[in-house]
């Protein structure tokens, strides 16, 4: 079994001699069962980067997460993954493409989240890529100046 | 020289947006326990990630492949205490991921966000990919023990 606990490198490109690397973060390992193989296990194959960063004073816990059909992001202050938005790039002939957001769990009267998440799958489309973003904001206050931090971390940080 | 002049400014101005962004530039290191680790089982790839909050837990349950499929949220509610599951993404009322995730808010006593692509009807890959996890969360401190049920 190959495990990473605690801090992963920002954005983790996982090598594929991946064994050595990881070993060296390896903490205790879970007893294999009579069903699991012992062989080394192929690299993690879901990227990425974790970071923390000040935000209005307050410290802000985010994580970017590219798996194979949709980007994951989640920031915090709260302790708590918080509201929770989907976003995704509509399919059309248009030359200008549309986006479409929805709360899918938490905050459907907080319009900044929305614009939050409306931002960011902008960002996303325009670097080429074409997954869907489900965030997550658990933030302690919904100001502007909040959420334009929120998108610049992301954004500076960010997989795509 | 005027171009250049022009060119120079909307760089500052740039810059300047950047600044008012209130982001410090200072990055530290995430406060977040994240443990991913893959197991081979019956031939197959399961991959775990687990993000620990202080009131919740993330996991990302993956089966041969880095698709995020269904995301599910459980959690204790009120009146009685009893464990309500809601699909967020994907899924129908009878997905893996929703029985998943409420075993897994009954035994640690966590409100859950489950994200889980393991296949319908695949109550074996289901079974071994549950007792993994458990065996881990217990490794990671959590149990019933260390916690009560937090209500929604």
């Amino acid at each position: 079994m190959t495990q990473f606990v605690g801090q992963v490198d920002e954005k983790a490109e996982f090598p594929r001699e991946s064994s050595s690397a990881i070993s060296d973060s390896e903490s205790s390992l879970l007893p294999m069962n009579s069903n699991s193989s012992t062989l080394p296990s192929p690299q993690f194959p879901v990227r990425q980067n974790h970071f923390s960063v000040l935000i209005k004073g307050n410290k802000t816990q985010i994580v970017v997460m590219s798996y194979e059909d949709h980007f994951q992001v989640i920031a915090t202050q709260i302790g708590t993954m918080g509201t929770i938005l989907y976003a995704r790039k509509e399919e059309g002939v248009s030359m200008n493409p549309t986006f479409s957001v929805s709360v899918v769990f938490g905050k459907r009267d907080e319009p900044m989240l929305e614009a939050c998440a409306r931002q960011l799958i902008e960002k996303i489309s325009l670097s080429g890529s074409s997954k869907p973003l489900v965030l997550s904001l658990g933030l302690k206050d919904h100001s502007t100046e909040t959420l334009k931090g929120i998108i610049s971390a992301v954004i500076h940080k960010g997989l795509w | 020289m005027m171009d250049s002049c022009e060119g120079a400014r909307k760089g500052i101005e740039e810059v300047k947006l950047k600044e008012d962004g209130n982001v410090s530039a200072q990055y530290e290191s995430c406060q977040l326990p994240i443990t991913c680790f893959t197991e081979i089982a019956n031939d197959a790839s399961l991959h775990f990630q687990i993000i620990q909050f202080p009131k919740q837990i993330y996991v990302w349950v993956g089966y041969t492949s880095a698709k995020l499929g269904n995301l599910c949220a459980a959690a204790h509610t009120r009146p009685n205490n009893n464990v309500s599951i809601t699909s967020l993404i994907g899924g129908t009322s009878d997905n893996t991921g929703s029985g998943l995730a409420r075993r897994l808010v009954l035994k640690t006593g966590l409100n859950v966000i489950l994200a889980c692509n393991i296949p319908k009807n695949s109550p074996m890959i289901e079974a071994e990919a549950e007792k993994i996890l458990v065996q881990k969360l217990n490794s990671l401190g959590y149990g019933k023990s260390r916690l009560e049920g937090t209500s929604v």
